[in-house]
């Protein structure tokens, strides 16, 4: 009864987790493919390999290649390296043919730091990252118009940046929440005090959004100490025709620069796609795999069961062929005597079954762990797919948790398929209790 | 008090063991009236035992047939003879045959099961069977706390539950010892006299058998046709034979006297 239970609870587990996991990816991917497509002309050149907040960059894209980061280890998003290039390269970017805008950021972490426990399918682990991240933007009223520098969502009551804005800065919610603060209220960020002029809501891609705060790049060189330095620009083309040619130049020119162009992020997406329908190919079989092994274990679970209180039913009648001459003789009816034996199957059927709900809502995530090996599914292929979402929260995508639930209707069933289990079982016995001779019943010793 | 309670004609059954034919009851003609005491005496192997199956509708004869209660029971279909054993005929068993986890009162309510009774009419009913045969101080114990004459007394009220046409005694004295026994015997006769009771006896044992009204002998599977009259305890019997007060069947020495019965 306990298998019976936790079979099919894995199951049901298993397919959720898979279902919960296909949408997860699928709305992933068509949110990059999205992103991809409105920045054809764009091509970034970063001082740094590492990966960056997707989610919550508004002008992000997937950048970079996935660096050969060891599974289990934490997500390149959270300990990246930050290195930083002059601003004077851009002024030479600028002068490559059909370049039109170079947009500078500068991007610094905090130097506050948060713990955070995170659990993956390979065991949980704490780790230290900074409190939140730093984008200086270039707040060039034309950039700002042009290209999605910014976040988007603010808040009511709250404006965005705007040219000229300096000493003020935007903010995730995420952070303002864990400040405690509102709009004009003044924070301090390296030991300068800024005034709060916006909030905006991060869109939300995980349970841990990245927590950002905008600000005009001259500020943010100034109180980081990177005076002069940046740490990646956005260089946009005139046209799609030459990013391919702007895009060599620049690699010539500045081997220590990571150049990524619309064709580069298309086919970072195309290879996390095929990596993502690999795994769910991956999931599918095994969950068509442990589907078949579970059918097979539930057919026998359910002939065990039915020949188990076969044999106990025909044990006992034999055991009371007296007693069933006894009955005849003072006037039981064939069917008085099949009913009653029936009714005893049945009631040790209950009986069983009730011990079995028990043993199997405390057993039924062991049993199902034992008898399914495969209960997580993407436990061995999330960590590749961290790799190529860069910093995707892995506790919203890698590991969807399977828990296997006891609901009442799965517990109604196992409960009506004993009590079905044990009036087939008992049909028989009961049935040759009932044709029983009592003339011979009563000579049986 | 001529009517006929139970007749048969020219019974035959045979059996087959082992490809052999064993014929069992050969051309049994016997007439039972209403209130007859009757024992039916033979040695092992007679056709006893046989003959009160046949009678009970246990078992069917090969040939002939049994007239119970006005019904001829060789037609009946297999699937309405129950309510014959449980209307008509009540049983006695040389080895009680109690439901060994049901107490005094509920064994001998179990024949009324599935009645349109109420659960206190059958109780009722039950209670006044157990102090019939003497036994209203053990209603609430089980048959292994009883001794085998108290079994036996239940055992006889259980027949007695559904107020069956013919009471069929199997050995009833069978596994008692011989003083036990007696009592038994005598709350049969007690029954026959007061209650009108028809009863049918089988045994071996010459002295049982003699108790009844009428002997007859079974031989072969043959009944002989030499009949004895039995020394039938009559209901003067019933009193005590020094000084004349009336004494119950299961009473060994008068309450008064103190004569040994």
């Amino acid at each position: 009864m306990a298998i019976m239970i936790s079979i099919p609870a894995g199951i049901v587990a298993n397919q959720e987790a898979t279902q919960g996991l296909t949408e997860n990816y699928n709305t992933m991917i068509s949110n990059y493919q999205e992103q991809i497509n409105k920045t054809t002309t764009l091509i970034e050149v970063s001082a740094s390999s590492g990966q960056r907040e997707f989610s919550s960059t508004p002008s992000g894209t997937p950048s970079g290649m996935p660096s050969g980061m060891p599974s289990g280890t934490p997500p390149s998003g959270f300990t990246r390296e930050e290195v930083f290039t002059n601003e004077t390269v851009g002024n030479e970017i600028r002068t490559i043919e059909g370049v039109k805008d170079i947009v500078p950021f500068l991007e610094k972490s905090s130097n506050e730091t948060t713990s955070e426990t995170m659990s993956t399918p390979r065991g949980s682990f704490t780790i230290s990252r900074s409190l939140y991240t730093i984008t200086g933007v270039c707040l060039n009223s034309s950039f700002i118009e042009n290209y999605s520098i910014l976040p988007t969502n603010i808040t009511a009551e709250s404006r965005n940046l705007r040219e000229g804005d300096s000493g003020v800065v935007l903010m995730s919610s995420n952070l303002t929440d864990y400040y405690g603060v509102g709009v004009g209220d003044t924070v301090e960020i390296y030991g300068e005090s800024f005034t709060i002029v916006g909030i905006y809501e991060p869109t939300s891609q995980g349970s841990t959004e990245a927590r950002e705060v905008y600000m005009n790049i001259s500020d943010a060189q100034t109180i980081t100490g990177q005076v002069g330095n940046v740490s990646r620009f956005d260089v946009y083309a005139e046209d799609v025709s030459y990013v391919d040619d702007i895009a060599e130049v620049i690699k010539a020119a500045y081997s220590d620069l990571y150049v990524t162009t619309y064709e580069d992020r298309l086919a970072t997406l195309e290879n996390m796609q095929e990596m993502y329908t690999q795994s769910l190919n991956n999931a599918e079989s095994t969950i068509a795999q442990t589907q078949a092994t579970a059918t097979q274990e539930i057919i026998i679970a359910v002939a065990a069961t039915s020949l188990i209180v076969l044999f106990v039913m025909l044990y006992t009648v034999r055991e009371r062929t007296r007693e069933i001459g006894i009955l005849k003789a003072i006037g039981f009816s064939n069917w008085n005597v099949m009913s009653q034996f029936m009714l005893e199957g049945i009631l040790i059927s209950i009986i069983a079954g009730v011990v079995g709900i028990v043993i199997g809502s405390i057993g039924a995530p062991v049993l199902s762990s034992l008898l399914l090996p495969q209960v997580n599914l993407f436990s061995g292929s999330s960590g590749r797919f961290q790799l190529g979402f860069g910093s995707v929260n892995p506790g919203t995508t890698g590991s969807t948790t399977t828990t296997v639930s006891l609901t009442p209707e799965l517990i109604l069933l196992t409960f009506g398929v004993a009590m079905l289990l044990g009036a087939l079982g008992s049909l028989y016995p009961a049935w040759r209790a009932s044709r029983t001779s009592p003339m011979e019943a009563l000579r049986y010793e | 008090m001529s009517e006929s309670v139970l007749e048969t004609e020219k019974l035959d059954k045979v059996y087959k063991l082992g490809g052999r034919q064993v014929r069992a009851l050969s051309d049994v003609n016997l007439q039972v009236k209403k209130g007859d005491f009757i024992s039916i005496m033979g040695p092992s192997g007679s056709g006893k035992t046989t003959l009160l199956n046949m009678l009970g509708c246990l078992d069917k004869p090969t040939y002939g047939k049994v007239i119970l209660d006005g019904v001829n029971i060789t037609k009946v279909p297999e699937k309405g003879l129950f309510k014959i054993r449980k209307y008509k005929v009540g049983f006695v068993f040389q080895t009680f045959n109690l439901m060994p986890y049901l107490n005094a009162i509920e064994n001998v309510e179990l024949p009324m099961e599935g009645m349109k009774k109420s659960g206190d009419e059958k109780r009722k009913r039950s209670r006044e069977l157990l102090k019939m045969v003497g036994l209203s101080e053990r209603e609430e114990h089980r048959p292994h706390r009883l001794s085998a004459g108290e079994q036996q007394r239940v055992a006889i009220a259980r027949a007695l539950a559904n107020n069956p046409a013919i009471v069929l005694a199997d050995e009833p004295t069978g596994n008692l010892d011989s003083k036990t026994g007696y009592e038994i015997i005598r709350l049969l006769s007690k029954l026959n006299i007061d209650q009108g009771t028809t009863i049918v006896m089988v045994t071996h044992d010459s002295l049982i058998a003699s108790r009844a009204s009428r002997m007859l002998f079974l031989n072969d599977g043959k009944i002989l046709a030499k009949e004895k009259q039995g020394t039938h305890l009559l209901k003067k019997e019933l009193t005590c034979p020094n000084c004349g007060r009336e004494i119950q069947p299961d009473n060994t020495f008068c309450p008064r006297c103190g004569k040994k019965l």
